[in-house]
């Protein structure tokens, strides 16, 4: 017995689904969906779960996160109804839920909200900066430690309890049984689907997406390990040192890409970009590429004459970390992940 | 029996349909030598356009008195010989079929004897009743250029109007004191911007400009007499007990010291009314009007208002019409005690209190004293219910909910409005409505004929469940304020008017049309033709295209002034006829009468509405019926040749 709850739909608004009232029920968007599978379908069925406003059966659904967001549905849905989108905001939905400090539901809700952590975390890394009286060497050496400890600190404080949440809602309350032994065998899917996305394969026409997407989460990945265990900025060996200038291109060169698509809406994808959208695509620019211009700075010797730079990408790197990593976008990377561990849990 | 009779007599092969079973060559002999058999040929299509100008060509040559053509079913080519008869200055009459390929070569195909010896016996009996057939003229009956309109509804005015506009004289017969029937009572319409009281006053005026129009409000039929072309119909005209030209301050005195207090069925009995009373101020006619049924003769109005006479009394009128236009509209389903909480649960209404709710509120929507917020309708009540109840659907409903949901919501803001459907039927244009309602929030619900949501009361709300079928059968509730029944349309539950006319009904007891598609205004009496939605659930647009299309058909029935009548008709022998009465009991056309004739009482037959259908003659005991082209000597003489 559930209770419908049409209030739900302005709820869901905040987080960017448009229209999704319009459905009549038709089942096209789940007819020509690349993923969705008889025994597994969507996106109809969230559609109807988010009109009716049973938030219980959508917190405890993954389906969300199986949907790769290739926009078939939305092109092909009769009434304008955008499922693509809805499942977006669906995913957008469920990390605030997932969230045990909120800040998510917040930060995804309001763009003030937003902006103003994002100036928050800018005026702090200054007044850092004046304490210690603008010393390049002293910030180059907190910003390296910065690094380390946030990763440590958001992992366990935030992400951690957040996927226990997940974990809670999608696999312990809706009562699913899985014995130990699965958890251990199933968690080749977590790794496999964390570092390849090798779902979004299935989605029509997606390869060129897919790849780019592949590509940055190793430039990514790369990069962090780069100046973070093997301190690119301060480094001696020269293939770490070329190692960083390439994955640090690698990493803007790709989101320019992204960043371009959704500016120029070319696809069904990029057409309803939330402020959550342009904030991960242009932090993760603004990382890549504000990190290989210090490392060129002190390369040529540059920086200490424009320790503005330093600061700028310091700021850069901290709003990413504090705000983008645990609150926002980047987060999805990590629930997909585990989503699919869990739909392969409850096999 | 006519000597010297020469006729012509065509054995078709049909290109082998008949040819391959039926030695046709061996039939042509055989009847060839019948002494009206002028000539006999065979053909191998005689439907064939040379065919048919070699016969017009032999009929001329020869001066033949008539045709027989052996071929395929009359239904196929009667019509066509008929035709060849005619255009070779013969009466149509004259020819004669003979079917011998469904009743001889397909029947047989096993047997070519018996088959071919079947097929002499059937032209056999054919040129039998050639020897009978005879040139008949359709006889011509005067037709009154008059029409009445029963019903002023949307339907019956622009029926009024358009045969007004045709130059006919037109009277309009409404029952109730007031023009403008169901429209009338609701506010913003579907797919326009018009409210029904717009579109009635709109009609009503348009009628005032015609003087051709007869308007009689508060007039009841209660007699027909005569047939098509001159029906003789009485109309009982009740005063409304207030005469012209008073004025409007005395007459609103009089309805607020009326003391007497009945339901208001114009507001579905939402509220009450005066005894002296007006629906709504720019109701039509201005005058308002004395429920005499209510009133209790007190006095109180007649001493605050000069213009008001309790001692008005009911007039008689008689008029003559060509034809009649039924347009007597529909009643709303009333729920049975207890269906989906009906009468038994305050929150339950239905969708035509509805509506005047949401007309006659303003600023909050208030049900028995509380805030209305969550709305849950129910859709087909009354309507595509199980064998035993009424299986149609009504058509409207869907649309007329869905706009209801759509103005109250923006009407009153703060709604919630649940559909618990059976799926939806907004065809045509209407499908925009149900868009509006889908982005507006709306939230429906479906289940199917077997599993209907279930409405509980707990609390000052009211509990709908339903099976969801959009949501994989998953149990859902809403706790709702008010329970909206989608009454659906039914006949009107007084047939006075359709018994007077014997006016046939179909399987959903509405009016019925003689044919769906290709007769869709006339009836099987002749003259009155049916529009709007006594003959089914319609809306206004489908009642307005009927009303148009029944106005025209009326017209065409009175506009020459006279009538052609079917000239195969039942005929008395009056000297054999000794009044049994069994033939009128038998007609189904009311077309015999009971008449003196030289001091005896026999039957004698309305020309203009017999059918000649033949009921009347198998029950005649002396034999004093014939049909006209189906005598019982033609009808022996072929049993004879078939022998």
């Amino acid at each position: 017995m559930a209770t419908i709850n049409p209030a739900f739909g302005n709820e869901l608004q905040k987080y960017g689904s448009v229209n999704f009232n319009a459905c009549y029920n038709c089942g096209n968007c789940t007819a020509v969906c690349s993923l969705s599978t008889t025994e597994n379908s969507f996106p109809r069925e969230m559609v109807r779960l988010s009109a009716l406003g049973l938030e219980e059966e959508i917190q405890a659904s993954l389906k969300p996160w199986e949907c790769y967001y290739c926009g078939e549905c939305t092109t092909y849905c009769p009434q304008e109804a955008n499922p693509g989108e809805l499942m977006m905001s669906l995913r957008r939905y469920l990390t605030a839920k997932y969230d045990w400090t909120g800040l998510s539901g917040l930060l995804y809700k309001s763009l003030p909200v937003s902006i103003a952590a994002f100036i928050l975390v800018f005026v702090g890394v200054m007044a850092f900066a004046m304490s210690v009286g603008f010393e390049l060497e002293t910030l180059l050496h907190v910003g390296h430690q910065f690094e380390m400890i946030a990763i440590g600190t958001i992992g366990m404080v935030i992400l951690l309890p957040n996927i226990i949440r997940m974990w809670n809602f999608t696999i312990l309350k809706p009562g699913v049984k899985v014995p130990f032994k699965k958890y251990m065998r199933s968690m080749g899917e977590l790794f496999v689907h964390m570092f390849t996305q090798k779902r979004a394969l299935g989605c029509d026409d997606n390869q060129k997406r897919w790849f780019e997407h592949l590509i940055l989460v190793f430039g990514y990945l790369a990069l962090l390990f780069t100046t973070v265990f093997l301190d690119w900025f301060s480094t001696t060996s020269l293939l770490v040192h070329v190692f960083g200038y390439v994955v640090s291109t690698v990493v803007f060169v790709v989101t320019i890409d992204f960043v371009s698509g959704r500016m120029k809406k070319n696809r069904e994808v990029n057409k309803h970009s939330q402020p959550s959208d342009w904030f991960f695509v242009i932090w993760l620019f603004l990382m890549g590429f504000t990190a290989f211009v210090v490392r060129l700075f002190i390369d040529f010797d540059w920086l200490e004459s424009n320790k503005w730079l330093y600061i700028v990408h310091f700021t850069v790197l901290a709003q990413w970390a504090l705000l983008i990593v645990p609150f926002g976008k980047w987060t999805h990377f990590l629930y997909r992940s585990f989503a699919l561990y869990f739909a392969k849990l409850k096999d | 029996m006519k000597d010297k009779k020469k006729i012509g007599v065509y054995i078709c092969h049909c290109g082998g349909n008949i040819s391959d079973y039926v030695d046709v060559e061996k039939v042509r002999e055989a009847v060839s030598g019948d002494e009206i058999v002028f000539l006999s040929k065979t053909t191998m299509f005689a439907c064939s356009d040379s065919n048919q100008r070699d016969m017009v060509e032999d009929i001329k040559e020869h001066n033949l008195d008539g045709v027989v053509v052996a071929s395929c079913s009359p239904k196929l080519h009667l019509t066509t010989f008929r035709n060849v008869s005619e255009r070779a200055d013969l009466n149509k009459y004259t020819y004669v079929h003979a079917n011998i390929r469904e009743q001889a070569s397909w029947a047989h195909s096993d047997n070519k004897m018996g088959a071919t010896e079947k097929a002499i016996h059937l032209v056999k009996a054919a040129i039998a009743k050639a020897h009978y057939a005879e040139a008949q003229v359709a006889p011509k009956i005067k037709a009154e250029k008059r029409v009445a309109v029963v019903g002023a509804g949307v339907a019956g005015m622009k029926a009024a109007l358009s045969l007004a506009d045709k130059d006919c004289e037109v009277l309009l017969i409404e029952r109730e004191p007031f023009v403008g029937g169901r429209v009338a009572q609701w506010d913003t319409l579907s797919t326009t911007t018009e409210t029904g009281k717009e579109m009635t006053t709109r009609l009503y005026n348009e009628l005032l400009k015609r003087d051709n129009i007869t308007i009689l409000t508060n007039s009841e039929l209660i007699g027909n007499k005569g047939s098509v072309g001159n029906i003789e119909l009485t109309v009982r005209k009740s005063p409304r007990y207030i005469k012209g030209n008073c004025h409007p301050e005395d007459l609103k005195r009089a309805i607020e010291v009326c003391p007497v207090e009945v339901p208001d069925e114009f507001n579905f009995r939402l509220s009450n009314r005066k005894a002296i009373y007006k629906n709504y101020p720019s109701e039509y006619p201005q005058t308002p009007v004395i429920d005499m049924k209510s009133c209790t003769r007190c006095g109180e109005c007649e001493k605050v208002c000069s213009s008001i006479d309790l001692s008005e009394q009911a007039e008689e009128l008689t008029f003559n019409v060509g034809s009649v236009l039924m347009a007597t509209g529909f009643d709303s389903y009333t729920p049975a005690y207890g269906e989906f909480g009906y009468a038994t649960s305050d929150n339950v209404i239905t969708l035509p209190q509805f509506k005047r709710m949401i007309d006659t509120q303003e600023g909050k929507l208030i049900h028995k004293g509380k805030e209305v917020h969550n709305i849950a309708y129910i859709y087909c009540v009354g309507s595509r219910q199980e064998e035993g109840g009424n299986t149609y659907c009504s058509r409207n409903c869907c649309t007329s909910t869905i706009h209801a949901a759509v103005t109250a919501k923006e009407k009153f803001g703060k709604i919630n409005n649940f559909h618990f459907n059976r799926g939806l039927r907004t065809y045509g244009k209407q499908e925009l409505l149900y868009a509006d309602s889908l982005r507006n929030g709306d939230i429906y619900l479906q289940s199917y004929e077997d599993g209907p949501p279930t409405v509980t009361p707990k609390g000052d709300k009211t509990i709908v469940k339903i099976n969801d079928i959009l949501t994989a059968g998953e149990e859902l509730e809403v706790a709702a304020d008010l329970v909206v029944l989608v009454t659906g349309m039914v006949p009107r539950a007084d047939n006075k008017v359709g018994s007077l006319f014997k006016l046939p009904k179909g399987r959903d007891q509405f009016f019925n049309e003689v044919h769906m598609k290709l007769r869709p205004v006339e009836t099987v009496i002749d003259g009155v033709t049916i529009a709007g939605a006594c003959q089914g659930p319609k809306n206004i647009a489908e009642s307005v295209n009927s009303a148009l299309s029944a106005s025209t058909k009326s017209f065409s029935i009175v506009s020459k002034g006279e009538l052609e009548t079917e000239p195969l008709i039942a005929v008395i022998n009056d000297d054999k006829c000794t009044w049994c009465g069994a033939c009128e009991e038998a007609c189904p056309f009311d077309a015999i009468l009971k008449t003196e004739k030289d001091g005896r009482t026999i039957a004698q037959i309305n020309n203009s509405v017999c059918k000649g259908c033949g009921m009347c003659t198998p029950v005649c005991e002396p034999d004093a019926i014939d049909l006209i082209a189906c005598s019982s000597a033609e009808i022996m003489s072929m049993i004879d040749a078939l022998a």
